[in-house]
């Protein structure tokens, strides 16, 4: 997890956030079902399969960018994804 | 074992819209099958209120459930949903010619043509109660799965209630316990004003949505790429079913059955949070939902009653939800329901929960909130 490098533990169906969170790490999140953005984070390598059109909350050039939506996202492959862990408070 | 009993104790609702279609093919009294399993439901509901149960997990904290069998089972609801339209459209049809009344044998099954206008109120009934349970699973898939949102959105346009998935997931979900949301019913308000209140609401936050993310596209909101457009077109195969079946009555007959479904979908939000208050941009705890998790609410609705843990975890599904000791009314949702048809004894009944609230969940400043309003 970039930029401080943090590890996760995670297999192929997990949910990015549901892990995070289960293994301890405070990933900003407010609503888990993909409807306000607090949770997007960069995916800089790998895989995986949205849980949810992005394209309501995200706009283009966040998608361009590879911006996802971390509640809604289930694993495919191994991961490096952006995040900015300050971010906690609601948006 | 356990694997087995986890995953078809949730099948009550798929056998009973089963048993209600053939009710209705058989004809005759037959046809009031769904009312009279409604009732049954309902008394059965009520006499096991007492039995809460936990989600099930193995000692590894893995749960049973199967997530291919249960979303399989989800889809073929689809399936079911729309066969019951067609049988009931079939009775219609039989009403306006005047199909005289004769036994006849179908693949064994004794049927009796024709109907009369009891029975055919009986069969618009049974089918509406039980079309207005496609909400457990246009609620479930709106959640975990793309292609599942979309069966979502089919299973609600059944009910010419397509926008709720949208405004459920985008709306509700963000704004649970204020007044931006229309689903949460505020205190004073009575289960028919919020029926109305609610769908017109979450209607238009679809129509907004669609607006503002076509405007930014630079399309037209006229296009089919309009998601609230495309999702009463959706309907338009039961409209023109019901016309074709019935004219005029088949209209009537549609409505009604749409009148009823919607009436339970929005019973559901009425019970879930009646009366909940959350500050705007406040995270959603356990204490923003009613619970309602007896022993048969939870296996018949699905454990859509476990609201208190899907609006903290969204993204679990409904089998791995659990008691995580938010409000709960300590009944199931058939005997809550029965109450809230009586808006005075609702009043009456939901106060002293509401106390309890006030009391011992709400923080200051929802309490504050809450002293603006009455019961």
């Amino acid at each position: 997890m970039s930029p401080s490098l943090l590890k996760l533990k995670l297999k192929t169906g997990d949910n990015l956030l549901a892990s995070a969170l289960g293994q301890g790490i405070k990933w900003p999140h407010l609503c888990r079902v993909g409807s306000c953005g607090t949770c997007r984070c960069k995916l800089i390598k790998g895989k995986i399969s949205p849980e949810i059109d992005f394209e309501n909350i995200l706009d283009q050039e966040q998608l361009k960018d590879g911006y996802i939506l971390a509640c809604k996202s289930s694993v495919r492959t191994d991961l490096m994804v952006e995040v900015n862990l300050q971010n906690v408070k609601p948006e | 074992m356990r694997t087995l009993f986890v995953n078809t104790r949730y099948l009550i609702v798929p056998l009973m819209s089963i048993l209600t279609i053939l009710g209705l093919v058989t004809g005759g009294i037959y046809v009031w099958a769904g009312v009279a399993l409604f009732v049954l439901s309902a008394i059965i509901d009520t006499a096991t209120k007492n039995i809460h149960l936990r989600a099930d997990f193995d000692k590894d904290g893995n749960s049973y459930g199967i997530k291919m069998f249960q979303y399989g089972v989800m889809y073929l609801m689809l399936i079911v949903f729309i066969t019951l339209q067609i049988a009931v459209a079939w009775r219609i049809y039989q009403y306006v010619n005047a199909t005289p009344s004769e036994m006849l044998s179908v693949f064994g099954l004794t049927v009796q043509s024709g109907i009369t206008g009891a029975n055919l109120i009986g069969a618009i009934v049974s089918a509406g109660l039980w079309a207005g349970l496609g909400i457990i699973y246009g609620h479930e898939l709106s959640h975990n799965k793309k292609e599942g949102f979309f069966v979502s959105r089919l299973i609600m346009s059944l009910s010419g209630a397509s926008h709720f998935t949208y405004a459920h997931v985008y709306q509700h979900h963000l704004h649970l316990g204020h007044e931006k949301d229309p689903a949460t019913a505020p205190r004073g308000r009575n289960v028919y004003m919020h029926t109305w209140l609610s769908h017109a609401g979450q209607s238009k936050f679809s129509f907004d949505l669609e607006k503002s993310r076509l405007e930014k596209k630079g399309k037209s909101f006229f296009s089919l790429d309009n998601k609230w457009i495309l999702g009463y077109l959706y309907s338009l195969p039961s409209i023109v079913l019901f016309v074709w079946a019935g004219g005029i009555v088949g209209v009537a007959a549609l409505l009604s059955l749409w009148l009823i479904a919607n009436f339970e979908l929005e019973a559901l939000n009425f019970m879930g949070h009646y009366g909940l208050i959350r500050e705007d941009g406040k995270p959603v705890e356990h204490r923003h939902s009613w619970d309602n998790d007896s022993v048969f609410t939870d296996w018949f609705f699905i454990a859509i009653g476990r609201q208190a843990d899907h609006h903290v975890r969204g993204e679990t599904y409904f089998w791995e939800l659990d008691d995580v000791k938010g409000p709960n009314y300590g009944i199931g949702y058939f005997s809550l329901f029965l109450i809230t048809l009586v808006p005075p004894l609702f009043k009456k009944y939901v106060r002293k929960h509401l106390d309890n609230w006030d009391e011992k969940y709400a923080n200051q400043k929802e309490r504050e909130i809450a002293s603006q309003y009455g019961y």
